[in-house]
């Protein structure tokens, strides 16, 4: 199954870098990281410390448009069966369960492939910065999906 | 485990074994994520899409999962700086895995450098990446 989308020109994929998301916020709520902990086998701590995948759930969540309208924004379904590719976590600070942080963020990169086997496809990337309420960026994501594209 | 000595280069990490990925954990985290793929809770979709017949675990849980392991080893996943991983294959329940790396790098700042890994029955690799963890 694929989307009725066009496969955008190599110039439209392009004039997505630089595209800002509207961004957010996301609060690390003491029920949700119990319950993350549980799911992904970690330590229930006491020390208020966060999970470091919460720095990518936090900028997910925060980025202000859904996976679904990231997917549109990329001339894209999830019909047409978008990947990931890479997931690049910095945790420059721990984050804190109870905090609030602001999500900010935008596309860095989009190219066009041509794979022998896989036929043509796009590489976006974006980043977005986790941020502490006292104003300082507690970690930085960098994701890239993979789009494949019909023959044109 | 914390170990006490510095590690070197072309040290093994402890391996972390997960001896069966739960399906109703992965109902828990599309609660927790509002992910509304059906892949990950609805076998009837699954097998529809012709992916086999158990849930797919979330691509995120499997990056937790090597995390844990490198957080058992360095003495806590706040200890981690950077990960950086390509996803390479689905996670499906009842799959058994187990997560390791080898240390790389060892920086006069105090930093380790590490390749990491997650694979199914120890051998399939589903995932792998590099880390950068703070060390003492």
């Amino acid at each position: 199954m694929t989307s009725e989308m066009a496969t955008p020109t190599v110039e439209e994929l392009e004039a997505l870098v630089g595209r800002q998301f509207p961004g957010g916020t996301y609060a690390i709520e003491p029920w949700r990281v119990w319950l993350t902990n549980d799911v992904i086998g970690a330590p229930q701590r006491i020390d208020g410390i966060a999970h470091p995948m919460f720095c990518y759930y936090a900028a997910m969540a925060g980025l202000g448009i859904s996976i679904d309208e990231m997917f549109t924004l990329c001339y894209a379904s999830a019909d047409d069966g978008p990947m990931f590719g890479e997931c690049d976590i910095q945790q420059l600070r721990p984050l804190k369960v109870g905090a609030t942080y602001t999500v900010r963020g935008e596309i860095t990169s989009a190219v066009r492939k041509q794979g022998e086997r896989t036929g043509t496809f796009d590489i976006v990337a974006f980043r977005l910065e986790v941020v502490a309420p006292d104003g300082g960026v507690s970690s930085i994501v960098s994701n890239s999906f993979i789009f494949p594209r019909r023959s044109e | 485990m914390n170990m006490t000595t510095a590690p070197s280069v072309g040290d093994e990490l402890p391996r972390l074994v997960i001896e069966s990925v739960d399906a109703e954990k992965m109902k828990t985290m599309a609660a927790l994520l509002a992910d509304s793929n059906p892949i990950h809770w609805d076998v009837d979709t699954v097998r529809e899409l012709g992916m086999g017949d158990q849930p797919v675990n979330q691509g995120p849980n499997n990056l937790g999962y090597v995390m844990n392991m490198l957080g058992d080893w360095a003495g806590g996943a706040e200890r981690i700086r950077q990960i950086r991983v390509r996803f390479l294959d689905n996670v499906f329940a009842g799959d058994r895995l187990e997560a390791g790396g080898t240390v790389t790098a060892v920086g006069d700042d105090g930093s380790i450098d590490c390749d990491v890994w997650l694979a199914r029955d120890g051998t399939h690799p589903v995932l792998a990446g590099t880390a950068t963890l703070s060390w003492g």
